[in-house]
């Protein structure tokens, strides 16, 4: 791989063996993917900061690159971790706080910003065209196929090592030649369009290559859901949409077309809750501020949750501090906001019957751990099963 | 057998093949202090992991970290479709990885059989049972 003599400095330990080891993971994982050089990123998004996820291992390996001189040397915002930062959540399990806090502080120290947040975009819009290095295979795809920008599913110390160095490997998304899709897929049925979450699970299951789909809708709220479900039970990185992702990004080469149809995208739904206890959930990836605020006004309109029926809503620790009021009005309701966090990167204190989501990532990761019944709906869907009201 | 590979982080390695034909989210998928495939219920400690690709959270490249620390590591992994997740994961607990080609998976199936790679070669020697 051709190195510039800064970067050659930087490998060979001259700023210190921090910055050493960040570039020679960059170094050997760009060898790897056959890249022949390193790009400068204008972000790097750290996932794998979560102590439930990365336990002592992770923690301990993150401590030694603050203790070890490691500062970041471009933007850099961090992904959930596993406390709820308003400190109100009933529903989060607090009892990894001290393990967390160490880690918060080494990457705080270390000069990140603490949005604690999956969706990085909502901070920092990235440029279309803008190399990145990001971690968090939800807002790898937003980042992507929404916004034009380029970054590859980088584990979570690649996109840490990006931020102590700058750099990133120049492969994968990065270059124009790879950003082909491959199979069209086209969306008519309006149920299909209606559960973005199903729709995901099924292009993540279903379709290996790059997709190009067509009928999608266009609002972020749903792309990212079906984005973030995609990019779980799949690996995609960048999916096309027809309209939204910016022209010039991408080109197509079609070997395949397909049409989604309602019994494609059935089997992911699960069944709807009937007796026992519900855990309604909003909020992978968390929601921007107006999407919190419709959530409010649909649940004020409501009043009091059902009895055994809790909703749980989880936020960037900046949209709390924003709507600090709303999320105690919505406390007293019985529904659950949690800051900064999210019940993937963390556990909950207690287990339900059924969970009913609007997120086929929350599905994906969470129908296994909690051993619950699950369906899988749309924002007001799950609002409505929470309250018990019929669907339609 | 001998059967050419693409070596992506090279160490020796000697160990039985377990082949899973599909693809692997480290994460939620593999618990990293016991070393277990969760979906089959099977040890991948020690074992020469053949499976298709990583797939799911970019946090797998912490819990093939952690596989290390807690000593239930794969001796070698080898993917037909490599990616940064597991590419990483593997450099950090220098574990070998080898990317083979399409089509090994289901030759070599279920069929038992030691797995052994020598650093700096480009091939790996499968001795069937």
């Amino acid at each position: 791989m051709y190195l510039t003599r800064e970067q050659e400095r930087m490998l060979n330990g001259e700023f210190g063996w921090v910055v050493a080891k960040a570039m020679s993971i960059i170094v050997k994982t760009g060898e790897a993917l056959g890249a022949t050089k390193l790009v400068e990123v204008a972000h790097a998004h750290v996932s794998g900061v979560s102590y439930s996820n990365i336990l002592d291992p992770g923690l301990e390996f993150i401590r030694s690159l603050l203790l070890g001189g490691g500062r970041a040397r471009v933007y850099t915002t961090v992904n959930p971790g596993c406390v709820d930062y308003s400190g109100l959540s009933e529903l989060i399990d607090g009892s990894y706080a001290r393990k967390q806090a160490v880690i918060d502080d080494s990457l705080i120290k270390m000069g990140f910003k603490p949005v604690f947040t999956c969706i990085p975009y909502y901070h920092r819009p990235p440029a279309q065209g803008e190399f990145l290095a990001w971690g968090e295979s939800s807002a790898v795809a937003v980042a992507n196929s929404v916004f034009g920008a380029s970054t590859n599913r980088e584990g979570g110390p690649l996109a840490l090592a990006s931020a102590l160095t700058g750099f990133t490997y120049y492969a994968g998304l990065h270059v124009p030649g790879n950003r082909v899709a491959r199979v069209l897929v086209h969306v008519k049925d309006p149920r299909v369009r209606g559960n973005p979450g199903a729709l995901g699970l099924w292009l993540g299951y279903r379709v290996r290559e790059i997709p190009l789909v067509r009928g999608a809708g266009q609002g972020l709220a749903d792309l990212k859901i079906m984005l973030a479900a995609s990019a779980a039970s799949g690996s995609h990185a960048l999916v096309v949409l027809e309209g939204v992702t910016p022209r010039g990004f991408y080109s197509t080469d079609f070997v395949d077309r397909v049409e989604v149809e309602w019994g494609d995208v059935e089997e992911y739904i699960g069944t709807e809750p009937g007796g026992g206890s519900v855990l309604g959930y909003l909020g992978c990836p968390h929601l921007y501020p107006w999407e919190f605020l419709e959530v409010y006004r649909q649940v004020v309109k409501r009043g009091v949750l059902p009895r055994d029926r809790r909703l749980l809503i989880t936020i960037p620790v900046e949209v709390f501090e924003k709507h600090y009021s709303e999320v105690l009005r919505l406390r007293r309701l019985g529904v659950d906001v949690a800051a900064g966090t999210c019940p993937v990167v963390s556990r909950l204190t207690r287990v339900f019957d059924h969970l009913v989501t609007n997120s086929g990532k929350a599905v994906f990761y969470l129908s296994k751990q909690l051993k619950a019944n699950y369906y899988l709906t749309n924002t007001l869907g799950v609002i409505r099963a929470v309250y018990g009201e019929r669907a339609g | 057998m001998r059967e050419r590979v693409r070596v992506l982080v090279d160490g020796d390695c000697r160990a039985p093949l377990r082949v899973y034909n599909d693809y692997i989210s480290f994460f939620g998928e593999v618990d990293p202090a016991t070393g277990t495939l969760k979906a089959v219920g099977e040890q991948i400690a020690g074992v020469a992991l053949a499976f298709r690709g990583g797939r799911g959270s970019t946090v797998g490249s912490y819990v093939i970290y952690a596989l290390k620390y807690y000593g239930r590591e794969p001796s070698c992994m080898l993917v037909e479709e490599p990616e940064p997740i597991i590419i990483t994961g593997c450099i950090m607990a220098d574990i070998p990885l080898f990317q083979v080609r399409k089509g090994f998976l289901e030759e070599v199936g279920s069929k038992r059989a030691v797995l052994v790679h020598e650093k700096g070669r480009d091939y790996v020697e499968l001795h069937f049972e």
